[in-house]
């Protein structure tokens, strides 16, 4: 019966999401016995709101990743959104333009890259490492360094909540649903798998390969925006230096989710997994009161054990 | 004087056994010609051998002393070099570095280039490739020149046993000619050769043995005096004939289907025209780098075509690789692994790869369209596997093979394009793809095959246009297929 119901788990959430639900699993059992907090609903969901913006950002990520490339730049993408929705807010006047307004600034960071990528054929890698520098200098330029307030709708999606529930938490979850209807259910969807499983193949079967790589590098850097301003609106303030260093939390997440960095293998709901798997190590530390720099430190081995026990597994199948 | 015995050897892996038992004896400066399907057992009982692999039961003795062989180096060590299908080469390095790469010569600490150059010249020499510059880098050669270059490293080794898999696959008839005699060399001086290969004519031609693996059973051990091509196939399958061309009298429908008209791409494929019926199966037969593979990419529109016209049912071509499948034009890519399959997904999903586009509805997948293509192709084109959702990667090459012609055929072509469509392909899985040209042909649709075995282009084509070096240089009927006459042809601006 157990073996049936371990079996049916894994079946139902694919290896590797299982075994990040495991850590999961084991990461919450230990800390509902060390802190009496931990199992409150009021931090359950303070956690939910934390895994938001990295499993917002992780969405888009994760398709570029599939489709054989990766997004270095969605920190500063982060920053620069935050940035330009709150100077456009504080200058019209008009509160309800901060969040268009970092969207439509987060799609053109997208826009960028897919156009480095599809058009100047520069590497993803050199072309986001780009960008991440590009879109950061620009951020500080606008605000002189200097963090924008910011209210209105912009704080609504970061603090807000219904039914007690925090709005971006629902947002990540509405996207996650969408984002995986996307990838198994649409042909759009397909292709990401197919150009990243063997790109020449994709192309005599008639995939459009730059227009599909244009479009996962769209849709990261409007996701990115996304994350800016909910991550802003948290903070009710804009500061340039916003999501420095997100990049490795969402590429974290994206890859403990079982996504392969060689492209044509990932999930959705290993995605989200790895975003909540993050999060929840974060509180884990404030909880148990330990030094934010072991945080650091744990979260890269976090990392190595979850890829690393997936190596050995698929060496040693593929060895007999 | 033998160097190895295997006796007995058996392996199996999950439960499934692939060697029941097989036994052989080496004799120094033997070739052996090693035949058999896809699956037959004949990697696995070299890897063995090799000492990759370690058997199950059953014994193995070098020079009569018992040997268990813990890894592939243990296997080097008592000099047995196992040449495989997939190269393993550096394409950044230099040809000279490749040759030598782990015995560089040095010179007080440092790497001496000109002993390094002047050996690699002297082993290319030997093997018969002495027109490979050492300086070239590798990852520009031509494929068969990498296959010479791997075969130059196993040889700077000085093997004892030296086994190959498929090593002339890739290679010119002149270069095979050159290669030959080098095997013949070493096996004088001593080396035992094992070739593995699904030509019978070179295996007929070069081993002074002839071993036949069927099921992971030594089936027939023959002296290539007393074998013959359809013994040899009979060895190999239990059946009899592989293919015989039968003639249709109906397929001359007058209705040009595909012409080229003076098409040329503005490198190597100039000024090219011919017609195809419907319903014909038209060859284009070449040497190596005749421009077969880029003349099937200017008809479906991956190369562009420069100058002169591309016409699909007599409407001008499409500009895009898209565009051309619109128009019903779909390829089934040389070389599978690189052009063809998406390893990591199952053979419903490749199946369906070229077909979505059809079928969705707001771009939302159909999946009663996608089963219903899986049983179709299943069964109409005998693809054997354990279910739909088995990784394509995990099918034999024939059967991998079959997968991405059905994944051309869901689209319902009018022009189906097949370049080497049994590279690499066991016997029984040839005759397969045959049956399914042939098949597909009498329902009306147009084929072409560009394929460099003679055999092929006999078995299925209607017609041949023969290319050399770029241009189409004759068209032949099916009782004009000489091999002399298609060979002259071939070679006549070379």
């Amino acid at each position: 019966m157990l073996l049936r119901l371990r079996s049916t788990f894994v079946t139902a959430l694919g290896l590797r999401e299982a075994s990040v639900a495991a850590m999961i699993l084991i990461v919450a059992a230990y800390l509902t016995y060390a802190s009496a907090y931990f199992p409150e609903p009021r931090n359950l969901l303070n956690i939910g709101r934390q895994a938001s913006v990295v499993g917002i950002v992780a969405l888009g990520q994760a398709l570029v990743i599939i489709a054989r490339g990766i997004d270095l730049s969605v920190g500063s993408i982060i920053g620069l959104s935050a940035v330009a929705g709150a100077i456009v807010a504080r200058e019209t006047g008009v509160q309800g333009l901060s969040v268009p307004v970092a969207l439509v600034a987060g799609l053109l960071c997208g826009l960028f890259n897919g156009w480095l990528y599809t058009r100047l054929r520069i590497n993803p890698f050199i072309a986001t490492l780009g960008t991440l520098s590009i879109a950061r200098g620009i951020a500080l330029l606008l605000t002189g360094g200097i963090p924008v307030t910011l209210s209105g709708f912009a704080n609504f999606l970061g603090a807000g909540r219904i039914v007690n529930i925090p709005v971006s938490l629902i947002l990540m979850v509405m996207l996650a649903v969408i984002f995986h209807i996307l990838a198994t259910r649409t042909v759009r969807g397909r292709d990401i798998f197919a150009i990243g499983d063997n790109p020449k193949a994709a192309v005599l079967a008639g995939i459009d390969l730059r227009g599909t790589r244009l479009f996962v590098f769209v849709l990261s850097g409007l996701l990115a925006g996304l994350g800016g301003i909910i991550l802003a609106g948290n903070l009710a303030s804009a500061d340039p230096n916003l999501g420095m260093g997100y990049e490795l939390d969402v590429i974290a997440a994206v890859i403990l989710g079982g996504t392969s960095l060689s492209g044509g293998r990932g999930s959705i709901p290993g995605v989200m997994l790895g975003a909540i798997l993050m999060a929840l190590l974060n509180n884990a530390f404030v909880l148990l009161g330990i030094s934010a720099y072991w945080q650091v430190v744990t979260k890269g081995l976090v990392i190595l054990l979850a890829v690393g026990l997936d190596s050995i597994r698929r060496d040693a199948s593929e060895t007999d | 004087m033998s160097i190895l015995t295997a006796s007995g050897i058996r392996k199996s892996f999950r439960g499934n056994t692939v060697l029941h038992g097989v036994s052989l004896t080496i004799d120094a400066g033997e070739i052996i010609g090693l035949l058999g399907e896809n699956g037959a057992g004949k990697s696995t009982f070299m890897n063995v051998l090799s000492g990759t692999l370690s058997p199950d039961a059953g014994v193995i003795q070098i020079d009569g002393s018992n040997v268990q062989f813990a890894s592939a180096s243990d296997g080097l060590a008592a000099g047995i070099r196992f040449i495989r299908q997939e190269l393993s080469l550096m394409p950044s390095l230099s040809v000279a570095e490749n040759i030598l790469l782990g015995s560089l010569p040095k010179r007080r600490g440092f790497v001496d280039y000109t002993a390094l150059r002047r050996r690699a010249a002297e082993i290319l020499a030997e093997i018969g490739a002495s027109h490979i510059d050492v300086d070239a880098e590798v990852g520009g050669l031509r494929l068969g020149e990498q296959q010479l270059v791997e075969i130059a490293r196993a040889v700077s080794q000085r093997p004892r046993i030296l086994i190959m898999d498929e090593p002339t696959s890739s290679l010119t008839a002149h270069e095979v000619e050159q290669f030959f005699g080098f095997v013949r060399r070493i096996a004088a001086a001593g080396t035992a050769v094992i070739f593995i290969t699904h030509r019978l004519s070179e295996a007929l031609s070069l081993c002074d043995r002839l071993v036949v693996l069927r099921n992971g059973t030594l089936v027939a051990e023959r002296h290539p005096d007393e074998a013959t091509r359809e013994s040899l196939i009979v060895d190999m399958t239990g059946r009899a004939s592989l293919f015989n061309y039968e003639r249709r009298d109906d397929v001359r429908s007058q209705e040009a289907a595909l012409e080229v008209i003076g098409a040329s791409d503005g490198e190597g494929l100039s000024d090219i025209s011919f017609q195809v019926q419907k319903g014909e199966v038209f060859g284009l037969f070449g040497l190596v780098g005749a421009g077969r593979t880029e003349l099937l990419e200017m008809i479906c529109g991956l190369r562009r075509c420069a100058r002169g016209q591309i016409r699909v049912s007599g409407a001008d071509a499409q500009k895009d690789r898209r565009g051309h499948l619109r128009a019903g034009v779909s390829i089934v890519p040389e070389g599978r692994k690189i052009q063809g399959i998406f390893p990591q997904h199952s053979v419903r999903w490749n199946l369906s790869a070229g077909t979505l586009r059809r079928t969705a509805k707001a771009g939302f997948i159909s999946p009663s369209s996608e089963v219903e293509a899986m049983t179709k192709y299943r069964t109409e084109l005998g693809i054997r596997m354990q279910d739909p959702e088995q990784l394509v990667g995990t099918l034999s090459g024939g059967n991998q093979q079959k997968v991405l012609i059905g994944r051309a055929l869901v689209n319902d072509p009018q022009i189906l394009l097949l370049d080497e469509p049994t590279h690499g392909v066991d016997v029984g899985a040839k005759a397969d793809i045959y049956r399914i040209v042939r098949a597909e042909a009498a329902h009306g649709r147009t084929i072409v095959v560009a394929s460099s075995e003679i055999d092929e282009i006999r078995a299925v084509c209607d017609r041949v246009g023969i290319l050399s070096k770029g241009r189409l240089v004759a068209v032949l009927n099916h009782d004009g297929m000489e091999e002399t006459a298609m060979l002259t042809h071939a070679f006549s601006h070379h």
